[in-house]
């Protein structure tokens, strides 16, 4: 599990036995409170325990099979007294935790959110199924579903989250509960501003850097993983092959009087060999799956600093709007115009204005340069705010990704040195069998 | 430095290749030690380093310490018998005339025997010699069973006769048909084997071969008469062959398929550990960790491809060669089956003959035929019992010589993996020890 807890010096709430209607206390007097520290992992146990499979008809009424995630929780107090009770459950399908995480993305702009795990099974070895239904497959997703749900809960901000607190408790008339956020809307137009192209002038050079850093980290964990599934491929090949010794080595022991038994006992071990490649492959795609957890994390982290540009790009605009406003009011104070405008022309051509015209105009600008100053320093604190929260959340993240990639490339040693180990052990028999012919 | 480009063989005088000396050998002092005895650390061939009297060091690996026991015990007698006649080819040197460019063998015969005028010999010998050698015994030994010889045509675009790689195959396998030669109880005490490997010059003996070409097998070969039945025991012999013959074919083609799985594999690996590299150049934390995983690989890489070059040279000639015994044996058993055929007709004939005179005795033809028969059948019989014998004790050796290269993979690929762990975790041994990185 790849928890983290948040700092130490924090209040939590203190828990005994909990009712439901005590818990719903507990959610309003949180929210209220703003406790951003607290980890939610400290209060309950979360975990995905099963899936299952569901018949329903779609958007467009036609019959349809999916898969539905057993999400447990339960309070972590219950435990350490002694007593275990069962823990409270209910049923989820991937479109929700879609669902969920989208809101997260837009409520919360400034915090990489988790990715969720392959909707379909991409970069395949040739003996993994690319089907969504095939067991394997939903396991490791099932495994997927309760890291994104534990590193939520672990997440400073995101845990105090209502709507991801309701997601965990409470099936039905969660999603009508996302909708009625309204934060629809503000999806739409944050994918909009995501795909614009606009050129910002002076970019903290941090996000820059920050994106440069995860466009590398994609092309590289991607060819990371083409190559390692064809290396898979491969070490499957190799091993299979010798298989094929075992049929012969028994084949040949039936017309032999002295080697019989070593030749056949030898084959033996050799079919064992050949079979042992399923298992150690299949660990191996826990490793590919942590890698694939932060190759997806990069979008998270793109979205973060197109994000910044967009703030950053507003405050630029709001600020070039000013200085034009101001540059106006000065050429009609003035009466020079020192840059063309239509405005200019026009007064040499149809000629001055009377002063009460000029002094209506001289009001409305003041007066939209007021409102401009106003909106500048607004974009300023925006724009700093979200620079301050999203560099907390990014270092935090940086941190996290060190931890968990150095810990992903120790459990991937430790597999090559069991391999090796289970590699040394079958010849070792199969030796033996041979010497004894 | 795996060879993948089989390097040419230099010129009289440099870098002889040297076998391992036989038990007698190493109690005596080396005869004729080369100019230049030093590590070999071509990756064909063997690996082991060899002290200047004969003897092998024993290198850390346990497992090429038992492979070092298996090689001596190639010549060991498995009724214990002393032995009193040791033979060795080693040393291939090119020769470069005007005429022709050929390669030449060191033989070196060591005896107590007093049908040698020496107890030490060493000559010169080339491939012509051997063959020459092969033909007499067969002439002058019709009812034994004479080891084969390696094959004597290679088809000049496609294998480059000079090459190490060649020359030190078929180096082996003549150093396998004059052992087997020497072990045989008849064959061992033959005048033209004393000749070849005890006279100074071949070729005046080789002209007299030649005329004398027309030997006794001849008879045997070409008897036009034609077999009633194959006793029970010498039929269950040709199939025994026969399936044998089967056998050894589909092993040879599941060691081929290894082989080129096995190149497969290293080719993707070669491309997965540089990626590792790579990634490792936008990281800080994660640099470390990441370019020692790729450094791992990289060991790991050239395990895989001595593996499959020790396979190559080791394995598959050795498989080949016995397809070629088996061939001979068969010739042995036709030979038979024909001098049964032979006396069968002489002895019907004469049955006729006593119809028509009573009084007449058995023709004395008729009882030499007799007499060759149950020789042949004899002679064949323990051949037959011995080549089972030496079948055995070769195949023991193949096969545990297969594991052991295999052992020895992994063994070296469990190193590497367990020395990048402290890497991984950032222990730092490096500063301190300074044996292995």
């Amino acid at each position: 599990m790849m928890a983290d807890s948040g700092p130490e010096e924090i209040a939590v709430i203190g828990n005994t036995d909990l009712t439901s209607a005590e818990l719903e206390n507990n959610i309003k007097n949180t929210m209220v409170e703003i406790e951003k520290w607290t980890s939610l992992l400290r209060k309950m146990e979360i975990s995905v325990g099963e899936a299952e499979k569901r018949t329903g008809k779609n958007t467009v009424n036609m019959q349809e099979i999916y898969t539905v995630y057993l999400i447990e929780t339960r309070p972590v107090d219950a435990v350490t007294e002694g007593i275990i009770p069962a823990p409270d459950s209910l049923w989820r399908r991937y479109s929700e935790f879609e669902l969920l995480r989208n809101y997260l993305l837009v409520t919360y702009p400034f915090v990489v959110v988790a990715p969720l795990p392959e909707k379909r099974a991409e970069i395949v070895w040739h003996k993994l199924s690319a089907d969504n239904m095939d067991p394997d497959f939903v396991e490791r997703r099932r495994v997927g579903l309760e890291n994104f749900l534990l590193r939520l809960a672990s997440h400073p901000v995101l845990c105090n989250d209502k709507i991801f607190y309701i997601f965990l408790t409470e099936e039905k008339g969660w999603k009508e509960m996302v909708y009625e956020t309204g934060f629809q809307a503000k999806a739409d137009s944050r994918l909009k501003a995501m795909n614009a192209a606009f050129r910002v002038k002076n970019p903290d050079k941090r996000f820059t850097e920050l994106k440069h850093y995860s466009d590398e980290l994609q092309t590289v964990v991607s060819q990371l993983l083409r190559v390692r599934a064809r290396v898979a491929d491969r070490l499957y090949g190799v091993y299979k092959v010798h298989g094929n010794y075992g049929r012969v080595f028994s084949e040949w022991s039936a017309i032999e009087k002295e080697m019989g038994d070593g030749l056949q006992s030898a084959g033996h071990h050799m079919d064992a060999y050949a079979a042992s490649v399923d298992d150690i492959l299949e660990e191996e795609e826990h490793y590919a799956d942590q890698l694939k957890e932060y190759l997806f994390y990069t979008e998270a982290l793109r979205a973060v600093c197109r994000k910044h540009e967009l703030t950053q790009f507003e405050l630029e605009m709001a600020a070039q709007d000013l200085a034009s406003k101001k540059q106006q009011k000065e050429e009609l104070v003035t009466g020079t115009v020192r840059t063309f405008s239509l405005k200019g022309m026009t007064s040499k051509l149809f000629g001055q204005e009377t002063a009460e015209q000029r002094e209506a105009k001289l009001q409305v600008l003041e007066q939209q340069i007021e409102e401009g100053e106003e909106a500048v320093k607004e974009k300023n604190t925006e724009s700093d705010e979200f620079v301050k929260t999203a560099w907390l959340d990014i270092e935090h993240f940086k941190d996290q990704k060190d931890r968990d990639l150095k810990e992903a490339l120790i459990s991937y040693a430790i597999m090559q040195i069991s391999r090796c180990k289970k590699g040394i052990q079958m010849w070792t028999n199969a030796k033996e069998c041979f010497n004894k012919m | 430095m795996s060879a993948c480009t089989p390097k040419s063989l230099a010129s009289s005088g440099q870098k002889p290749i040297q076998e391992m000396c036989h038990p007698l050998g190493a109690e005596e002092a080396v005869l004729t030690p080369s100019p230049d005895v030093r590590n070999i650390t071509s990756s064909i061939g063997e690996k082991d380093q060899i002290l200047p009297n004969g003897t092998p060091v024993e290198t850390s690996s346990p497992s090429s310490s038992s492979s070092l026991l298996n090689r001596l015990q190639l010549d060991d007698d498995l009724d214990g018998e002393t032995r009193d006649l040791f033979v060795t080819v080693d040393d291939p040197k090119k020769h470069v005339s005007t005429m022709e460019t050929y390669i030449t063998y060191r033989v070196v015969t060591k005896t107590t025997r007093v049908e040698f005028d020496l107890p030490e010999y060493t000559v010169r010998r080339r491939y012509q010699d051997f063959d020459w050698l092969r033909t007499k015994l067969e002439d002058s030994q019709p009812t034994h069973l004479i080891p084969p010889l390696p094959e004597k045509f290679v088809m000049k675009g496609v294998v480059d006769r000079f090459s190490e790689e060649f020359v030190e195959t078929r180096r082996k396998a003549l150093d396998k048909f004059l052992k087997r030669v020497a072990d045989h109880p008849v064959l061992s005490f033959n005048e033209h084997l004393n000749s070849f490997l005890s006279a100074k010059d071949l070729n005046k003996r080789q002209g007299l071969a030649l005329l004398s070409k027309m030997g006794e097998s001849v008879k045997y070969v070409t008897g036009g008469y034609k077999l009633r039945g194959r006793p029970v025991e010498f039929s269950a012999m040709g199939d025994y062959l026969d399936m044998f013959t089967q056998k050894l074919g589909t092993i040879d083609r599941i060691a081929q398929r290894i082989i080129k799985e096995q190149s497969e594999y290293l080719a993707e690996l070669k491309e997965y550990g540089p990626v590792y590299t790579t990634w490792a150049a936008s990281e800080a934390e994660l640099q470390g960790p990441l370019e020692g995983v790729a450094s791992c690989m990289a060991n790991c890489s050239i395990a895989l491809d001595e593996l499959t070059q020790d396979m190559s040279g080791d394995f598959l000639p050795v498989l080949r060669e016995y397809v070629l015994y088996i061939e001979s044996m068969k010739a042995v058993l036709k030979k038979r089956d024909n001098v049964q055929a032979e006396y069968e007709a002489k002895l019907e004939a004469a049955a006729l003959r006593k119809e028509e005179r009573p009084t007449a005795k058995v023709p004395t033809d008729v009882e030499k035929c007799q007499d060759r028969v149950e020789c042949f059948n004899a002679d064949l019989k323990s051949d037959w019992d011995q080549w089972q014998n030496n079948k055995t004790q070769d195949f023991r050796q193949l096969l545990t010589g297969m594991a052991d290269h295999n052992i020895q993979y992994y063994e070296k690929c469990l190193a590497a993996w367990e020395s990048v762990i402290p890497v991984l975790q950032d222990k730092q041994p490096q500063e301190t020890e300074t044996e292995e990185d």
